[in-house]
């Protein structure tokens, strides 16, 4: 079947303009109780909630240049919650002053119909996993500790097996473009929590092999 | 050696014992070794104590040496050969010869004593003033002894107070860190370099009001050692910012006339005597100005709302005070922010004299308790969102796209009624409780018959009461019960409900409630007749609530009965009206009248039977406390007597 042509620029104007502002970082197995104590003291007066995620990525493969991902996630945890689906655009690294990694985002609620639909429209499932862990908040800030683990048999998130010995800790912040208040905002956040994990802004091109 | 058979080797320890004698079988007598005392005997036989004993070369000495010299002829030989200087024992051999004299002497002494024939012991006087040091020195060294004893006391009570003081500073380091753990245990609070910072702020609470709110907690240990601590002491105080200081109240009155635009401004109206601050523990002090931060988050909050509301008149906010209407009469809400610093003496407030208190406590109260709920209600709004990827908001309008609500339904979540709204509902309910309440006192207590009793139910919803309203006669209180209203009252109108069910809504206007209730008022006095007809064995000819004939009335309608006496003799007509007033005719048997019309046509004796003409009844005039009590009257004077 012939993929139908797709414009692989990123959605602008109105309220949908948003950007992710991210900081990532790992910790490993033993130190995770410690760094949620810290969180739980840092963050905001909410029960601490913890939750299990299981993510889609698709690629759509146009004639030409980069391949189109969109990320399906739903919650395991909370069955009856929307499907949320995500496109996020090229990381903006460069800039110095900015403390942060910078990203265009569209996050779209959607049905439990997404995969067929995503199916019908072209895409193709890359790859899944389920991820699982502590969710904070702070203000704007989100704050997810989560361990990544693989998924052994298509399809069925019980059969699944860890994919390393530490967790994923990720700090964002979705704000319009050009907020570059909250890149301060996050930097101080970082600041705190080190030494338990130190969260830079690590560029996701680089890392591919 | 692996080999061979084993070599056999007899040790034997080598004999180094002197053999004594070997006996004619062989056997070998050994010297016996010498003991330690042996050894020391046979090496004290070698000393020649007569060698250098040349000083003393006594008498007595003499024989003994001679013996000693004859036993030790031997080793004399042998020793002389030493220098006697440098002979090892040569000290040894003095000191006992010196101790030997020493003892013969004290021996022979004791023994001469002893005896008593050549000599006798006195006990020697001694002499007083050989013994005696000078006064002058025994004065000194007492001096000096007593100056010594004297610095080893201070130097001891230094030591004490010293450590009684660091005791102290120690016991006051120790309050100011148990009373940091209990502010603590309260409190939020953290470090920022140096210094403890406290949150007073709602914001962990779901406030959004931007205030910091923080304070310092400022370690209050270096008081005066010397001076008395005060009773009320604490080691640990606390700064609050300094609009945060004093005391504040929100204050809400209603106001009968159109505020003058002029007379608008601060309000002060702080009465009270402000109390010393200097004393207030931390814990108060930090009360008071998380109050004043509630008071001002709630006016900021209403001063908001007032402005983006539109309204048919629109809100005032003025400095510290806001005005707004309650109805579309001359009735204005005022909420007004009082804070008093406290530093600054209320000089402009004493003069005013103290006016009768209008505050609405309820409403104030009322205005703490929402902003609280508004409060939880941004607490519980926000919700984690799962997944974990999506972003923060409301969980309903995440759900709205996949569950494609319309746009109705999602705007009917948005609207939320403010603060300010819901205040004003309040005010306007309290204010037309009070109204009505008013109403019925003033009604109850201008007319005398029928009476009117009020029931008010203690429990109201913050938006409607009810009361119950009855009227009755006085003494026929079982007969006549005839009228029963329930008021529900509401907002904006009263909604009245009628003991048979029927609903009237009133509006908020006083007369409409006035005017009902002096027509239910007339309507009773009428019921009241029919009821009593039943007792006293009348019937009841005609009843009618609303007649349709005679005088139009401004309020409502009259109504009208007749009742019939047992006997059918006398009849008796009542018409009352609202405004009017009651009418009381009397119909008399034909036969009673005198002065009949001449008729041609009832001439017959027949006729004595019908009804006779009406004659009005001069109701101010008959005797009895009531209208009921003199319509009872009535009807007994007018059946006849069995």
């Amino acid at each position: 079947m012939e993929a139908p042509p797709v414009t692989v620029m990123p959605v602008t104007g109105g309220t949908i303009n948003m950007m992710e502002y991210l900081l990532q970082g790992s910790v490993l197995d033993q130190a995770l109780e410690s760094l949620l104590h810290r969180l739980r003291g840092l963050c905001d007066n909410m029960e601490p909630e913890t939750f299990t995620d299981h993510e889609l990525v698709y690629l759509l493969k146009g004639q030409q240049g980069n391949p189109f991902i969109l990320r399906a996630r739903r919650s395991l945890s909370h069955p009856t919650a929307p499907w949320h689906l995500r496109y996020l655009g090229q990381s903006e690294v460069g800039d110095k002053s900015r403390h942060a990694l910078v990203r265009n985002c569209v996050d779209v609620a959607a049905s439990h119909s997404l995969p067929e639909f995503l199916n019908e429209m072209g895409f193709r499932m890359d790859h899944e996993f389920v991820s699982n862990g502590h969710i904070f908040r702070k203000g704007a800030m989100k704050i997810v500790v989560s361990k990544l683990s693989r998924i052994l048999v298509p399809g069925n998130t019980e059969n699944t097996e860890h994919l390393s010995l530490s967790y994923l800790v990720e700090l964002s912040v979705l704000a319009p473009a050009g907020q570059d208040t909250v890149s301060e905002d996050m930097r101080s956040f970082a600041e705190q929590l080190k030494p338990l994990v130190h969260l830079e802004k690590i560029d996701p091109s680089k890392q591919r092999h | 050696m692996s080999g061979g058979p084993a070599v056999r080797i007899s040790i034997e320890s080598s004999c180094e014992k002197q053999v004594q004698e070997v006996a004619l079988d062989g056997t070998e007598t050994y010297v016996p070794p010498l003991s330690m005392s042996q050894n020391l005997a046979k090496l004290a036989q070698r000393i020649d104590f007569s060698q250098g004993s040349d000083s003393e070369e006594d008498v007595e000495g003499e024989p003994k040496d001679r013996e000693w010299g004859k036993q030790d002829g031997e080793e004399e030989e042998g020793t002389v050969k030493f220098q006697p200087s440098l002979w090892p024992w040569d000290s040894v051999r003095n000191n006992l010869r010196s101790a030997l004299t020493e003892m013969c002497v004290l021996y022979d002494v004791l023994s001469v004593v002893k005896e008593k024939k050549y000599m006798a012991l006195d006990p020697v006087s001694q002499d007083p003033a050989a013994g005696k040091t000078p006064q002058v020195f025994q004065l000194i060294s007492k001096k000096k002894s007593l100056a010594t004893a004297a610095m080893i006391l201070q130097k001891g009570a230094e030591k004490l107070s010293k450590s009684v003081a660091e005791n102290q500073e120690n016991r006051r380091q120790r309050d100011f860190n148990s009373e940091l753990l209990r502010l603590r245990s309260q409190w939020k609070l953290r470090k920022v370099g140096d210094k403890i910072l406290g949150d007073l702020s709602y914001r962990s609470a779901g406030s959004l009001f931007p205030h910091h709110g923080t304070f310092e907690v400022i370690k209050n240990t270096d008081i005066d050692l010397d001076k008395k601590i005060p009773e009320d002491y604490c080691p640990l105080d606390v700064q609050i910012p300094s609009d945060l200081e004093g005391s504040a109240y929100i204050k809400v009155s209603i106001q009968k006339q159109a505020p003058d635009i002029g007379d608008l401004g601060t309000v002060s109206l702080f009465r009270q005597q402000q109390k010393n601050k200097a004393g207030m523990p931390w814990h108060v002090k930090l009360e008071a100005a998380q109050n004043v931060l509630l008071c001002k988050e709630i006016f900021a909050q209403l001063s908001r709302e007032a402005v983006q509301i539109k309204s048919q008149i629109p809100h005032i906010v003025v400095k510290n005070q806001i005005i707004s209407h309650v109805s579309h009469t001359y009735i204005s809400l005022s909420i007004s922010l009082c804070h008093s610093t406290g530093e600054k003496k209320n000089n402009r407030a004493s003069p005013e004299k103290p006016k009768p208190d209008d505050h609405l406590y309820v409403l104030e109260h009322n205005l703490h308790q929402m902003m609280r709920e508004f409060h939880k209600q941004q607490l519980s709004s926000v919700v984690m969102p799962h997944p974990s990827s999506a972003p923060f908001g409301h969980k309903r309008l995440r759900l709205a796209g996949p569950l494609a609500y319309d746009k109705a339904e999602i705007s009917s979540w948005q609207q939320t009624e403010g603060l300010l709204e819901k205040i004003i509902k309040q005010a306007k309910h309290i204010f037309l409780r009070s109204r009505t309440a008013r109403t019925i006192d003033s009604l109850a207590s201008r007319i005398e018959d029928p009476q009117i009793q009020a029931h008010w139910s203690n429990i109201n919803d913050v938006y409607e009461s009810s009361v119950k309203v009855l009227i009755t006669s006085q003494g026929y209180e079982q007969i006549c019960k005839s009228i029963q209203l329930q008021l529900n009252i509401g907002v904006e109108q009263i909604r009245v409900v009628h003991r048979d069910g029927r609903v009237v809504m009133l509006s908020h206007q006083e007369q409409e409630l006035q005017d009902f209730l002096l027509s239910q008022m007339s309507q009773h006095q009428v019921h009241a007749v029919q009821q009593l007809a039943k007792v006293m064995g009348w019937h009841v000819l005609s009843f009618s609530n609303h007649v349709g004939l005679g005088p139009v009335e401004s309020i409502g309608n009259a109504s009208a009965v007749t009742v019939a006496s047992p006997n059918g003799e006398y009849a008796i007509s009542v018409r009352n009206g609202p405004e009017s007033g009651c009418k009381v005719l009397v119909q008399f048997p034909r036969s009673q009248i005198k002065e009949l019309p001449k008729s041609d046509v009832i001439q017959d004796a027949k006729w004595s039977h019908l009804r006779g003409p009406y004659k009005e009844v001069h109701w101010s005039k008959m005797e009895g406390r009531n209208f009921v009590y003199k319509m009872e009257l009535l009807m007994a004077a007018l059946t006849p007597c069995p």
